[in-house]
């Protein structure tokens, strides 16, 4: 395998959301080593941002009784927003130029995994992406700190029942085992104590608004981890980040999302001295510079989502435009992954587990719909000899097996079929 | 192919309406396909019901002689006049009036306080820990998944419903197959004579690779196999609560699942394992009414689906097995709801099954951690599963687990 053309569909189909037509092959030109500094260099202001139209995203309020006569125009709206609020954030993963941050931005709505469907307001939802993008490549203490505080994290794990009379702990012992420590790296004692010193926050929900009632506050001293003191959430937020245990485990979550589910890191101490002063971009610049970018074994399962944003991006699909949205959510929905709707707080599965007899057929028959809404010209202007070879340049693939290429080859003759089956093809699939 | 055989796998094909035959170009086909390797009758069929996020053990099968269960949770616990009693001190949730039926009619045994040792109390850790069946060592495979690397190689054998594997189903080298609830449809002539072509090995695939041709594989296996007996009317399903208790997993619709896993039994689906799931036990808040609707839905499903199956030659084959992946505290939190805890009941259904208690009920007055005990393994269930229903050694699959539930009727 070509080590080179490894290391930059990697560059490609992880730390970004795959190449638009042209970018692969130049980048092939350049190398891996300016690729990568391309990719790191933020071009703000990001002008394939710039030209998605801003969505409205207001809030509905408490829902109407189920008598209320204004309840139908209430859900009417609330749909609206649900659905506008999906198509949008798809389109900014399609047409963002630097995409490094929006790849970032959907590992970390995967690791906080929050769901509308508890929610049920696109609002508070709306308002936790803005949250996650802004700390995306940030500093993950600061992260840490503004999601303590996001309506849409305290809902969805119950911040708001916890009070100094009546603990309930889902948020705390979600927050150190899936957000910042990992399982096993505490006692059942430290998750009492820490969600005493989460209490105190209640939520509006149709808005994500959180206040902070003092008397339902625990006011006492709290022993986490060995500390004590009268913790509250931004102090004890701090403290969990400062474990050296936070720096592992985030080393391990971005590994596990961006190079390998299958096999742990070899040697994460280079990782994990990157992440010392908690920076995220630092780390994924580690993670992206280091050598395990060129070892082969690595492979990754694309997921629904990340799948069809890069056949998006190959075919030039700006997703809010597909004919029409309620089949692309369908679809999504069949392939079991939509954006804001993650099955449960541990997030995405990952490998395997898109790879059921299922998601194949669901896959087959979405590409088949992309392909004919799709720009082909970049392989259709070719003459049919060139065209195997150019749409695994057009796709990011590293290089095709004897057996697709002769699935490819029997079909030269037809650039949309060709485009299909590609698409559909263990290699591209599966990023290499 | 006798014409008897024909008849009735028509009628399960297309149900009430043979006209709609006509519509299935390839039915002979697909018929014989089906028919071509018939589960026989007297082959016990497993089917796993998974519960997502933890149900509520002491609200499910409930100590009403305890007063200990009263003043613990005052705000969600069941007035022993509305509980459906099972024996003189237990008594099952009054929207469990199916398996309340089933236990009359001694089919259905439940383990009391199963759990596994040192109990996690996060959803993915537990149910990760229930689901690979080595709750003390990491495994990346699932108990079941395990007897099917030891399987000949069949994507009919280990079935679940819903796009996405459970890790139950998922082997170190083969994993089951997904069936999606609205059937399959794959792509059609040359096109689809193409995608064939892309589902072939090859000599370059890696682990991954492979998996992603082999699912295209089994898509056509399975679609040519079952896709007629899919085209029947869908089980209209009752509105589940999603607002709380809705992060931790499992589907919603687990009358339509079993539905279609019925038919499939009925039309002699070579399957010897089927896995269903419902979501939304995670009732940190309102629990009371909200589990209750939840475990309605399990009760009548599985209820309908025995009852279904009562004129099926397979009817007496099936067991099902019902788990989720801790139970809940015993004290009721401010929230009218129980955090997460421990152990929690299991039900083994069906007609081979000796109905009654297994294991002791733990002790409200002896909380571990203000917790209940654990007082059977569910390794102890799983071994008896795999040597009772699969047929198969149990030591190979849970790394030599000694202990067994003696739940199955022999023979």
């Amino acid at each position: 395998m070509n080590t080179e053309r490894l290391e930059i569909a990697r560059l490609y189909h992880r730390f970004d959301f795959g190449p638009r037509p042209g970018e692969f092959a130049s980048a092939i030109k350049i190398g891996a080593t300016a690729t990568r500094d391309k990719l790191f260099r933020n071009s703000q202001p990001d002008l394939g941002l710039m030209n998605i139209p801003e969505i409205l995203i207001t809030d509905l309020g408490q829902r109407p009784s189920p008598l209320d006569p204004s309840l139908a125009t209430f859900t009417s709206e609330l749909r609206r927003q649900n659905t506008e609020l999906t198509t949008w954030w798809l389109d900014r993963m399609v047409l963002a130029d630097f995409s490094l941050q929006e790849k970032a931005t959907w590992f970390w709505h995967g690791h906080w995994a929050t769901s509308i469907k508890k929610l049920n307001f696109a609002l508070p939802m709306y308002k936790q992406h803005q949250t996650l993008q802004k700390y995306a490549l940030g500093n993950f203490n600061e992260m840490v700190s503004a999601m303590l505080d996001d309506g849409a994290l305290q809902f969805w794990l119950d911040g708001q029942e916890n009070t100094a009379k009546s603990p309930n702990e889902n948020l705390a012992r979600e927050l150190m085992e899936l957000f910042t420590l990992g399982v096993g790296r505490y006692s059942e004692i430290d998750v009492k104590e820490l969600s005493r010193a989460l209490t105190g926050i209640q939520v509006t929900r149709s808005s994500g608004d959180i206040t902070f009632k003092k008397n339902r506050f625990d006011n006492g001293t709290k022993n986490i981890l060995g500390a004590s003191q009268n913790f509250d959430r931004k102090s004890a937020g701090k403290l969990l980040v400062s474990q050296p245990s936070s720096k592992l485990f985030i080393t391990e979550r971005v590994w596990f999302r961006y190079i390998s589910s299958q096999f742990p890191a070899p040697d994460s101490s280079n990782l994990e001295s990157a992440f010392e002063g908690r920076e995220i971009r630092e780390l994924l610049f580690a993670l992206a510079s280091s050598d395990v970018m060129k070892d082969s074994r690595y492979e990754l399962v694309k997921s629904p989502v990340e799948w069809f944003v890069a056949v998006c991006r190959a075919l030039s699909i700006t997703p809010s435009k597909l004919v029409k949205n309620s089949v692309l959510l369908n679809y999504l929905q069949k392939l079991a992954q939509v954006p804001f709707d993650p099955p449960n707080v541990g997030g995405w599965p990952t490998d395997d587990a898109w790879l059921s007899t299922a998601s194949a057929q669901f896959r087959a028959s979405f590409a088949t719909w992309l392909v004919a809404q799709g720009d082909i010209s970049p392989i259709e202007n070719l003459t049919p000899g060139e065209r195997v070879q150019k749409t695994a340049d057009l796709l990011g693939v590293v290089e095709w097996s004897a057996r697709t290429k002769s699935a490819l080859e029997g079909n030269i003759k037809s650039s949309k079929r060709l485009i299909l089956l590609a698409i559909c093809s263990p290699e591209y699939l599966v990023s290499a | 192919m006798d014409t008897v055989t024909r008849r009735k796998f028509l009628q399960l094909a297309v149900g009430t309406s043979i006209g709609t035959a006509a519509a299935f170009l390839s039915i002979e086909e697909i018929a014989a396909a089906a028919s071509a390797r018939p589960l026989l009758s007297g082959t016990p069929i497993l089917v796993v019901v998974t519960l997502y996020g933890g149900n509520d053990g002491l609200n499910t099968v409930i100590p009403f002689k305890d007063p200990i269960y009263y003043s613990s949770r005052p705000d969600i616990s069941y007035k022993q006049e509305s509980i459906l009693q099972l024996d003189s001190q237990y008594g099952l949730n009054p929207s469990m009036t199916g398996i309340a039926n089933l236990w009359k009619g001694g089919k259905v045994a439940i383990v009391r306080g199963a759990g596994y040792p040192s109990p996690d109390r996060s959803h993915f850790s537990s149910m990760a820990k229930w689901q690979s069946g080595s709750p003390t060592s990491h495994s990346t495979s699932g108990w079941i998944g395990r007897w099917i690397d030891s399987q000949p190689d069949d994507p009919m054998l280990a079935i679940s419903l819903g796009s996405v594997l459970p890790p139950l189903l998922a082997g170190d080298k083969k994993v089951g197959s997904a069936l999606p609830l609205g059937g399959l449809v794959i792509p059609e002539g040359t096109i689809g004579a193409d995608f064939r072509k892309l589902s072939l090995p090859s000599s370059s695939d890696s682990k991954l690779r492979s998996l992603a041709a082999n699912s295209m594989k089994d898509l056509f296996n399975i679609s040519e196999t079952i896709t007629p007996i899919l085209k029947r009317p869908e089980t209209k399903e009752i509105e589940l609560p999603t607002i709380n208790g809705g992060n931790a997993g499992g589907d919603s619709n687990l009358t339509q699942q079993l539905n279609i896993v019925s038919k499939l039994i009925q039309a002699d689906a070579p399957t010897r394992v089927w896995s269903v799931s419902l979501g939304g036990f995670d009732t940190h808040a309102n629990e009371a009414n909200a589990q209750s609707i939840l475990l309605g839905s399990v009760s009548s499903a599985i209820d309908k689906f025995m009852s279904d199956l009562k004129t099926s030659k397979h009817g007496a084959d099936v067991v099902v097995l019902v788990y989720s992946e801790f139970g809940r505290r015993v004290v009721g939190n401010a929230s009218k709801g129980t955090d997460h805890g421990t152990s929690g009941p299991m039900f083994i259904i069906g007609d081979k099954i000796k109905g009654g208690f297994y294991g002791d009920q733990p002790s409200l007055s002896k909380l571990v951690d203000g917790d209940l005990s654990v007082t059977t393994d569910f390794r102890d269930v799983y071994a008896s599963v795999i040597e009772d229903v699969l047929k198969s050694p149990a030591d190979r699959y849970l790394n030599n687990w000694k202990g067994r539930t003696k739940f199955y009727k022999a023979g």
